[in-house]
């Protein structure tokens, strides 16, 4: 643990932050355990901490749970894409394995998650400001679309800084845009594929005030997002 | 005729003069030697936040900076606790110490909520700042601001003991309010720049956000200006919403001057 300790440099994470490639793709060709435990511990601290701000709006205890539930997703998505997301590379022109491929998608969500805890103390002040989600309390129709569009304008921005610094440090491994563009698109498309169906499985984040406080739903693995979209669209449209 | 070869007429000097080889880009922090004195004590960093804002952002990158941040969060913390307990006039009793409290809290609980977002913001513009650096430019901000309000305090006073609107001396105070800020702002802009900041598209984001958040904790932490049973109210509402109710409250059915509540 000695060891261990002296190589946890919390300094990359800022040089993450500000996507300065050089360095950024030396780190993606060496494995090296104390840095990907590093990116996993802010994952972990940084979604962890956002996802007790948005829980905690219905109850404390829903904001341990999505506490809990809101990093979990984003790296079940990293490893669950992980051989995926390596075979893409190659094909689209960019030579990464298995390993370089992980950490570089692991870069980008610690990117994400460093920016979602930061935002996280802005959350919670958000929540408190805002009446509490609980049955029979009247929240108004503002209240809940402005704490909502806070919720998806943080996510939005994180994701933005995390793709863009991500295509950078592809462009830079590459030395060419088109590969670097097509294979950020490819690992987008394939970790918002994955990514979305997980946050179904593993709702709610927020909570419904008619529904008990749970950990999962009881039919937590029953239908996916993607039904659920399509049926919303044809109730709003009729067919 | 043929005077091509002849030399050129002096040209004018330039007004301002500049100096060879400048450029546009604002000169390194600590070239200037008045830059380079250590900011020690309180009246020291006083001046300094005042008459000299780049020996402040200079010493905050020196390694005595926790000393500098700490004499600037001192100065916030006194001057918006006297600025605090000139609110607290307008309304006189239990408010002459809640409104100290309260400014003086809500200031720096908004400068912490706010603090992981600036440094952020700044790492995500390119600057290579450390977050001690971040931390000490917004203490610089909150002491610039609060020395400001400070020095709006005479005004808001003679104001308190006449006016008789809790909206019209909230409205008072917001403006003197906006005014310090928008100075402190100016200090924070020029410090990030000066520390690398190479873009400011998340800086003038993040300034949203910040004012944002003072312009919430005002409602959160109401009443400051006026009186209430109670030292926070439980209901929660927008600070736009306060605002908008506290303007119909006062422009419905008005009792005689001197029945109003203080």
């Amino acid at each position: 643990m000695d060891a261990i300790a002296p190589s946890l440099n919390r300094e990359e994470i800022p040089v993450l932050l500000r996507g300065e490639a050089g360095p950024a793709s030396e780190w993606v060709r060496e494995w090296r355990a104390p840095r990907v435990l590093l990116y996993l511990s802010v994952i972990v601290c940084g979604a962890g901490l956002f996802g007790a701000a948005i829980g905690c709006w219905r109850a404390p205890l829903q904001g341990l749970y999505s506490a809990i539930k809101f990093p979990l997703v984003v790296l079940l998505a990293a490893l669950g894409n992980a051989l995926l997301n390596s075979m893409l590379a190659p094909l689209l022109g960019l030579n990464l394995n298995l390993r370089q491929t992980l950490l570089a998608v692991l870069m980008s969500f610690t990117i994400a998650a460093a920016i979602l805890g930061a935002f996280s103390p802005l959350m919670f002040f958000v929540v408190w400001n805002t009446p509490p989600l609980e049955p029979g309390a009247s929240i108004s129709v503002t209240a809940h679309s402005f704490i909502l569009l806070t919720q998806v304008g943080i996510i939005a921005l994180a994701g933005i800084a995390a793709n863009v610094r991500l295509l950078q440090l592809l462009q830079h491994l590459s030395g060419s845009v088109s590969v670097a563009r097509r294979v950020v698109f490819a690992w987008l498309a394939v970790n918002l594929l994955l990514g979305s169906q997980l946050s179904w499985n593993l709702r709610p984040f927020v909570g419904s005030p008619f529904l008990p406080i749970e950990f999962l739903r009881g039919d937590a693995f029953a239908g996916s997002f993607f039904e659920s979209v399509f049926r919303a669209v044809a109730r709003l449209f009729a067919f | 005729m043929n005077d091509s070869t002849a030399p050129l007429p002096p040209m004018p000097p330039l007004i301002p003069p500049v100096r060879p080889g400048a450029s546009r880009t604002p000169a390194a922090l600590g070239e200037n030697p008045e830059e380079q004195v250590p900011i020690t004590g309180l009246v020291s960093a006083f001046e300094a936040i005042l008459r000299q804002p780049r020996r402040v952002m200079h010493q905050l990158r020196q390694p005595g900076a926790s000393n500098v941040i700490t004499a600037l969060l001192i100065i916030a913390a006194v001057c918006s606790v006297v600025y605090g307990g000139v609110v607290g006039t307008f309304s006189g009793g239990v408010q002459l110490w809640a409104a100290p409290v309260k400014v003086a809290g809500g200031l720096f609980v908004s400068a912490l909520i706010c603090l992981p977002s600036l440094y952020i913001f700044a790492c995500l513009n390119g600057s290579r700042v450390r977050l001690v650096e971040v931390a000490g430019l917004l203490a610089g901000l909150l002491a610039l601001m609060t020395v400001l309000l400070v020095g709006f305090a005479p005004v808001a006073w003679v104001f308190s003991q006449s006016v008789e609107s809790i909206a019209a001396m909230g409205a008072l105070h917001l403006v003197f309010w906006a005014i310090a800020c928008y100075f402190a702002l100016r200090f924070l802009d020029s410090g990030l720049r000066h520390l690398g900041e190479q873009s400011g598209g998340g800086h003038t984001v993040w300034l949203l956000i910040f004012m944002l958040v003072l312009l919430q904790m005002t409602t959160a932490l109401r009443p400051i200006v006026g009186t209430s049973e109670v030292f926070l109210t439980k209901e929660k509402k927008f600070f736009a919403a306060h605002w908008i109710e506290s303007l119909q409250k006062e422009s419905g059915a008005k009792p005689p001057a001197t029945d109003l509540p203080r």
